[in-house]
């Protein structure tokens, strides 16, 4: 097992610069997601660790050793893909086996071995069957098996839960996660899921576009997000954003939102006439509280022992570049507990607390 | 979605016309070999002889050299199959994998190469070959049929291996194969429905040649293909057809029986599992 270290790595193909200058020191042992929307480089990045693509420039180190050009068989890594990549002509554990015996290990070694993994994953009982009989959650734990048998230095994961269905994924991920606990082997994770991002990282590198936005644990990530784009990217439902006017009440800096003032005291708003606002779903309430108005809500969904109230941003419209059009005309969500019925036709008290907004410069799109 | 009555009447119908239009080619082949000289002539034809001469397959095995014919075709294929097959291997491998400057217009010229009729190169190949004394020898068919059996067999093999997941020698090779034996441990064996359909198309095209054997091949009895060998039996007067029907049927007998036998790897299926 090993650290990893990327300096500088980056990717063209052709004139189109898929990763710009990519920089991650990971620890011994510790479980990073890169996560991203498609197309922003992630599996470009991880075949470059993994050797399979060469990099245009940059250094990649596994603890002192310099890897840069070593092949993919030499680096010491396993690797699980997203369509598993499992040997169709190969049984179960001939599949899993397969590393070994390239490796030249001995038979009964690579046969223990095999077993032991097949054990771990409970696929001991089809070792003998072709992967074509199998369903999606056991190729998923063959593909796992023929990464852990061969105990490398670190695993890389290219979406492997995305071709599982919701409830198979959501099983899968608990176990990658008891897993990784268990064997304790560096392992690089990515995915376009942000859900899955949070779930299981020790950290998250969130990309956009070849460029790293944050690397930050999930709580950071989520209480501190640097810019628009992370804050957008992160949680469910998603975070509000809303443009308001900054103005000086006499004790110190406000947002008018809604026709109310909300102190910013302790965010740096000088020189800006306007900010761009955010506001998790789960920090409105229903009722007066520190700062409240009144919406007409569009609509209001019951999950039970919560609601979801749509309601429209009117003047406060904010649309900027790392949101889609969609997300840029969605309307604004409020998440309140509340188990009785609310009619939609009715009028409702929201309330925050100035405390838990976000601001950002329009311009730069940073967190201020 | 089931299918309404008057889809399958048509669906059947279009079955058996087609089943028609393909077996009655081999129908008029068998009832010319076993009808008389008079029957074949007589109007209008006969659905099936009304004294079938099953002794004309014994005839023609006993006095003409069919079976060294046969042989000399079956030395011809394997040559020109086996050295086709070593070729578009590689080079439909390349031309799936890797990116290689022109790779496309490689892919064209090969395409374009596959429409030139084959008399084309008649000419310069035998002056090639008789300048290396091949002339009348088996390995200028061999090769002379390599000629066009490597374009089609490179492209059909290109479009089987475009079909194979990449993350499969990705796989290989984080688990320690070459870029090599990846295609030898892992494409190739998953490769086996495309290589016997794409060697059976190579054999066909080398079994049915005609005009380069003709050429390079007719001052040499010995070493007659059996195509060559059935052109010869037309007589200059008269030709004893059921004797020449007889033969043909030894020709396309052992197609008919490779095919059999190939037929389960044709149909594929077999990465079927290597993804989700
Ligand atoms: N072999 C390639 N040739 C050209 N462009 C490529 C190649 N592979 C990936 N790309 C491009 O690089 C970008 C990043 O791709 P990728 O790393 O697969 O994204 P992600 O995994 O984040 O969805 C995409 O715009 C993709 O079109
Ligand atoms: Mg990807």
């Amino acid at each position: 097992m090993a650290k990893i270290s990327i300096k500088d790595v980056h990717k063209n193909y052709g004139s189109l610069n898929v990763l710009k200058k990519f920089s991650l020191d990971i620890e011994d042992g510790e479980f990073v997601v890169l996560v991203g929307p498609s197309g922003c480089g992630k599996s470009t990045m991880l075949k470059i660790l993994a050797g399979l693509e060469p990099a245009s420039g940059g250094t990649i180190a596994f603890g002192d050793k310099d890897v840069t050009d070593l092949a993919p068989g030499d680096r010491d890594i396993a690797m699980v893909f997203q369509n598993y990549a499992l040997y169709p002509h190969l049984t179960v554990a001939q599949n899993i086996g397969f590393g070994l015996k390239m490796r030249k290990m001995a038979q009964e070694e690579i046969d223990r071995r095999v077993a032991d993994a097949a054990r771990t994953l409970a696929v001991d009982t089809y070792l003998q069957r072709k992967p074509k009989d199998l369903s999606g959650g056991q190729r998923q734990r063959v593909a796992l098996g023929r990464a852990i048998v061969r105990e490398p230095q670190a695993f890389m994961m290219d979406e492997p839960l995305s071709n599982l269905d919701a409830k198979l994924r959501v099983h899968m991920r608990a176990e990658i996660g008891a897993l990784h606990k268990r064997v304790g082997v560096t392992t690089v994770y990515v995915t376009h899921d942000q859900v899955e991002a949070m779930t299981m990282a020790d950290r998250v590198v969130i990309m956009r576009e070849g460029e790293i936005q944050q690397i930050a644990d999930p709580d950071t990530l989520f209480q501190h997000p640097d810019s628009l784009f992370v804050a957008s990217f992160i949680g469910s439902p998603g975070m509000n954003f809303l443009t308001a006017r900054v103005a000086d009440s006499g004790n110190g800096p406000v947002v008018k939102l809604f026709g109310a003032e909300a102190t910013v005291a302790h965010h740096d708003v000088r020189g800006l006439s306007e900010v761009i606002v955010g506001l998790r779903p789960e920090h409105l309430s229903l009722g007066e509280g520190p700062v409240s108005f009144r919406v007409k809500p569009t609509l209001i969904e019951s999950l039970g022992s919560e609601k979801y109230v749509y309601f429209s941003e009117g003047e406060h419209h904010a649309s900027f570049s790392s949101r889609n059009e969609d997300e840029n005309s969605k309307g604004l969500i409020a998440r309140v507990s509340h188990t009785g019925t609310l009619p939609e036709s009715d009028e409702l008290v929201l309330s925050f607390n100035p405390e838990n907004l976000y601001l950002f410069d329009p311009v730069t799109e940073k967190a201020i | 979605m089931r299918r309404t009555l008057s889809q399958s009447i048509l669906l059947y119908a279009t079955i058996v016309g087609a089943a028609i239009v393909i077996l009655f080619p081999i129908y008029w082949l068998v009832i010319t070999a076993l009808a008389s000289t008079d029957e074949l002539s007589s109007l209008p034809p006969t659905f099936w002889p009304e004294a079938p001469d099953w002794g004309v397959f014994a005839k023609v095995i006993s006095e003409r050299p069919i079976l060294t014919w046969l042989w000399n075709s079956t030395l011809a294929a394997i040559g020109a199959v086996s050295l086709s097959m070593l070729v578009s291997v590689a080079a439909g491998y390349s031309l799936s994998r890797f990116k290689v400057r022109g790779g496309h217009s490689m892919g064209m010229f090969i395409l374009t190469a596959k429409m030139l009729p084959a008399t084309l190169m008649v000419i310069p190949l035998f002056a090639l070959f008789r300048s290396f004394g091949l002339v009348g020898s088996l390995w200028s068919v061999i090769l002379a049929q390599a000629t066009f059996i490597i374009p089609f067999t490179t492209w059909m093999l290109k479009g089987y291996f475009d079909t194979i997941p990449r993350e499969l020698e990705q796989a290989a090779m984080v688990d320690g194969c070459t870029p090599l034996s990846a295609m030898f441990k892992v494409v190739l064996p998953i490769s086996t429905p495309g290589l016997a359909a794409t060697g059976l198309y190579a054999f066909v095209l080398s079994w049915s040649e005609y005009a380069y054997a003709r050429t390079f091949l007719i001052s040499e009895q010995g070493n007659w293909t059996a195509n060559l060998g059935i052109a010869g039996m037309r007589g200059e007067y008269t030709s004893a057809w059921n004797e020449i029907s007889a033969a043909s049927i030894f020709v396309a007998l052992p197609i008919i029986i490779i095919y059999i036998f190939l037929e389960r790897y044709l149909v594929g299926g077999l990465t079927a599992g290597a993804e989700k």
